[in-house]
């Protein structure tokens, strides 16, 4: 072959284009990619493993597939979740016997696994089974449901499973929506098992064996993660598909930046920005902000009931009294956020949802009466902790609670713990006075008594002991008959009320920014993007 | 450092250059040899003495994690439904349930046959954590030195030719700030104008833009990987997204290296042998580079040792301002959670990487200085 100018010319037009082509391609396809910027890191990709992030259940809520998941509906102009209703994912369908304790589940028959290989009862039996025996986190929340040993699974035929439940639970189902209810591939993890680790926690920490609506490309602990759609995925509702072919999930800590790469218009999403820079963002014209009350979470100011002073309940009404709940909304939140005080009713009250405003007014010579009743006219010297990670919102709302508390004789000493610390202290019931916030899967009204005002444990803020919190609480959880539900339900938001073992201030808002043009953004109970409702209009 | 060095009162010369050249030249063969032999006993010497000074380093970062308050098992089974129950478990699998002196010589052994545990942050083994984000900070690092030595040496050489002149103050100045601007405003800054208004610096996260391809496992130092594969878009593309951190890093540095340099030249060209150089009519450049500043070098060299090592330790505000995924930001996240072993390892790591610095800075002044591998 001769060298000419026409050849040269030739090859070198090839060259140019081979070089674009990549460029050229990825430009179609960044419309229907998703980058998604975080501030925490995102590992591993079994979310029921010891020291899984928050990210994590995000994650794993895309790339695996559950029995069954939660609706959505409408709050305003955005999406929440809907726990009331439960649609099948994995499963096609349920069957719940009339006394509650039987639930059989259809599965799918058209579903497969990432593999391709077709998803079988076996599987699921061998998941369920993982979920209550495994060492993970996984157990103590099956058991909320009263989902406990591997007998309560039985294989009907190769689509049919039957959940056997000792008493009839209200959250049996809801418990298999849960970020800890993942379905595996058990053919594929059980290559993996060892001597030692029967259930492949090891190896799922860095492998996916799912069936979810994405599949995970790259994996990069606490850098990045890239997924793609799984475009024989049948687990959504009505079977539609993802919007988006790839999402790009990226840890980027500094909070500044996220917010200049959204404006930008180089991401599309995040849910963890500085309170501060949502206010410019909403403002921007690139950048749209969704913002919804957390309403499954609540902060709330604790007092342990076990120790002196607190135990005095005269005590707890009088700080809840001396409180200046609506500057420290203000200070703290800037007021983006549902309030959890002031609300007007005595008694009973007017719904049994929880959380829900409690009648807590500001009044300080309520307090100072109520302190001298309790045989502390003159004060009393206290700390109040709140750890480093919650600082933004604690060291405002601190500073206000100590000179409130100043006015009426208790001498608060501020303490800022790290992280670490602060949950062992609380753990151990050392702090006597703390601010913290809580969230729950399953917002039931008896679950949150159960979790939060009940038995010893780290969740008991205020380690609180009432007998006839332990009692309702106990018989709500079984009762079928959803009239007698909510009375017992109301009854244990008055007993609460009246004493008062924490107090409730706020549930703030969950803000999520996003590029103008994404739209569908639902907030989830595990308070993560769910990848699978997101679009660009 | 060792021996106390004179470096001042006597001049070295460059065997090439200058007089006395001939008695240098003569006796080049033989002083080879026993220099190179002076350099791998001094090595050896140095790094023999440094194990019971690491041994320290591990046992004392080991005490300190357990004594700090905050139980990483509390940390990690923080499930929404996590009782004591799982505390326990965990507490049991990470063997924090056995006294300390027995942990303590289990993790020595583990030490010894190079397991360096498992982060509960990332779920890997740490090894494998630090071999993917050694390269990171190692790149980001000597990039950054190299800016700083490429700007400190001559800021510092021109203003000690004039001190006092506006070119010394300027020079003051500009290490004033440079030291005085924390790492994470400096950096938010040039993110700011550069990448936020201007538009010409990459987004910046992370080592290399998010949606190009990273090059294929070699070294971990991406600009050297796309090098040797010849991808020259992603070498550029690495390049560009190192630059921003790296000018960070290296406006912080710049001080202690510009200052030492205009300290120990205006030493150097106040002292006899510069004199003796002007008289017998040398060029004015051939005195300040040659003589002058081969001579002043010397506590540059330290220096730079010292502020190489803060740098790959303490540039954790600049890897977290630019999503570098490096061992700094690392080690952080791990305190920040009470995960043991990452920052044990991290400051073992550290701790080995200050004597090698070390025993590099000693062997590079016998190049610098023969007089000094003499014992």
């Amino acid at each position: 072959m001769k060298l000419n100018r026409r050849l040269v010319l030739h090859a070198a037009t090839g060259i140019v284009g081979l070089a674009l082509l990549p460029r050229v391609a990825f430009g179609q396809n960044r419309a229907e990619t998703l980058r998604y910027v975080t501030g925490n890191n995102i590992n591993p990709l079994d979310p029921t493993v010891q020291g899984s992030t928050r990210e994590s259940f995000g994650l794993s809520m895309n790339v695996y597939d559950r029995l069954f998941s939660f609706g959505r509906k409408k709050l305003g102009d955005n999406w929440v979740f809907d726990a009331t209703k439960i649609r099948g994912e994995l499963a096609k369908g349920y069957q719940i016997s009339p006394d509650g304790m039987k639930i059989t589940i259809t599965l799918r028959p058209d579903a497969t696994w990432h593999d391709g290989t077709p998803v079988t009862a076996e599987d699921i039996k061998w998941s369920l089974d993982r979920a209550v025996s495994a060492k993970s986190l996984a157990p103590p929340q099956f058991s909320t449901g009263s989902m406990t040993s591997t007998d309560q699974f039985r294989i009907v035929d190769d689509h049919t499973i039957e959940v056997t439940l000792p008493q009839p639970d209200r959250l049996g189902l809801a418990n298999l929506c849960v970020p800890y209810a993942i379905m595996i591939n058990s053919k594929l993890a059980k290559q993996h098992v060892t001597a030692d680790d029967p259930w492949a926690l090891d190896w799922l920490k860095s492998n996916s064996a799912a069936s979810g609506a994405y599949i995970v490309e790259s994996f990069k602990p606490s850098e990045s993660v890239i997924i793609r759609r799984n475009d024989a995925w049948k687990g959504g509702a009505d079977g539609a598909m993802p919007f988006f072919r790839r999402i790009i999930i990226q840890t980027v800590p500094e909070p500044a930046t996220r917010a200049n790469l959204i404006e930008k218009g180089d991401a599309d999403l995040a849910i963890d920005l500085a309170a501060s820079d949502i206010p410019t963002m909403e403002k921007s014209t690139k950048a749209k902000v969704v913002s919804v009350p957390q309403t499954n979470g609540f902060t709330h100011i604790s007092m342990n009931t076990q120790m002196a002073p607190f135990d005095n309940v005269k005590v707890r009404q009088a700080i809840a009294a001396a409180l200046p709940f609506e500057d420290m909304f203000k200070a703290a939140l800037f007021a983006r956020g549902r309030r959890l005080y002031g609300a007007d009713w005595t008694g009973l009250p007017p719904n049994s949802g929880f959380p829900q405003p409690i009648p807590l007014k500001t009044d300080s010579t309520r307090a100072k009466k109520l302190l001298a009743e309790a045989g502390m006219p003159e004060g009393f010297k206290t700390s109040f902790a709140f750890s480093t990670g919650q600082a933004a919102t604690a060291e405002p709302l601190a500073a206000l609670l100590k000179e409130a508390l100043g006015k009426i004789g208790i001498d608060v000493d501020i303490q800022k713990k790290p992280d670490a610390e602060f949950n062992t202290l609380e753990s151990e019931k050392k702090m006597p006075f703390f601010v913290d916030a809580a969230t729950a899967w399953l917002p039931a009204t008896d679950y949150y008594f159960r979790l939060y005002f009940t038995r010893d444990q780290r969740w008991n803020f205020a380690s609180w002991k009432n007998t006839d919190i332990e009692q309702i609480s106990a018989a709500a959880r079984f009762e079928l008959d959803p009239a007698k539900y909510d009375e017992e339900c109301k009854k244990m938001i008055e007993v609460f009320a009246e004493n008062v073992p924490l107090i409730m201030m706020w549930q703030p808002n969950h803000d999520a920014v996003m590029a103008a043009n994404i739209d569908g953004y639902t907030y989830q109970f595990y308070r993560q993007a769910d990848f699978r409702d997101l679009k660009r209009v | 450092m060792g021996t106390p060095i004179n470096f001042i009162a006597r001049p070295i010369f460059g065997t090439s250059s200058g007089f006395r050249g001939e008695v240098a030249r003569r006796r080049a063969g033989p002083a080879i040899v026993t220099t190179v032999l002076a350099i791998a006993r001094r090595v050896g010497q140095r790094l023999l003495s440094s194990i019971p000074a690491l041994l320290g380093v591990v046992i004392i970062t080991f005490v300190l994690m357990r004594v700090m308050p905050g139980d990483p098992a509390v940390f990690f089974a923080s499930g929404p439904s996590a009782g004591q129950a799982e505390i326990e478990q965990l507490r049991h699998k990470m063997g924090l349930d056995k006294p300390i002196p027995v942990q303590l010589v289990r993790y020595l052994e583990d030490v010894a046959t190079g397991n360096l545990g498992r982060s509960l942050t990332t779920g890997q083994p740490v090894s494998n954590d630090i071999r993917q984000r050694l390269p990171a900070s190692l790149e980001l690092t000597f990039t950054a030195l190299f800016i700083a030595l490429l700007l400190a040496v001559p800021l510092g050489v021109a203003a000690a030719l004039r001190p006092g002149s506006p070119i010394d103050h300027v020079v003051r100045m500009l290490c004033t700030l440079g030291v005085c601007v924390p790492t994470f405003v400096s950096g938010l800054l040039l993110i700011y104008v550069f990448y936020y208004l201007l538009g010409w610096a990459p987004d910046p996260t992370a080592r290399i833009d998010i949606f190009a391809a990273s090059p294929p496992e070699m070294t971990g130092f991406y600009l050297i990987d796309f090098a040797l594969t010849g991808e020259w878009a992603g070498w550029w593309a690495a390049f560009t997204q190192l630059l921003l951190p790296a000018f960070t890093m290296a406006l912080f540095v710049l001080a202690p290296l510009a200052r030492m340099t205009r300290a120990s030249m205006l030493a150097v060209l106040g002292s006899d042998f510069i004199r003796t150089a002007q008289a017998m009519g040398l060029g004015r450049p051939r005195i300040v580079v040659a003589y002058a500043l081969r001579n002043a070098l010397l506590p540059v060299l330290t220096i730079t040792g010292i502020v190489f090592s803060t740098m790959l330790g303490a540039n954790v505000l600049v890897e977290k301002v630019f999503s570098w995924p490096g061992v700094a930001s690392y080690a952080l996240d791990a305190l920040l959670a009470a995960d043991y072993a990452p920052v044990q390892a991290f400051v073992l790591l550290m701790a080995t990487i200050f004597v090698s610095v070390n025993v590099l800075i000693d062997i590079l002044y016998g190049i610098a200085d023969p007089r000094v591998s003499v014992e």
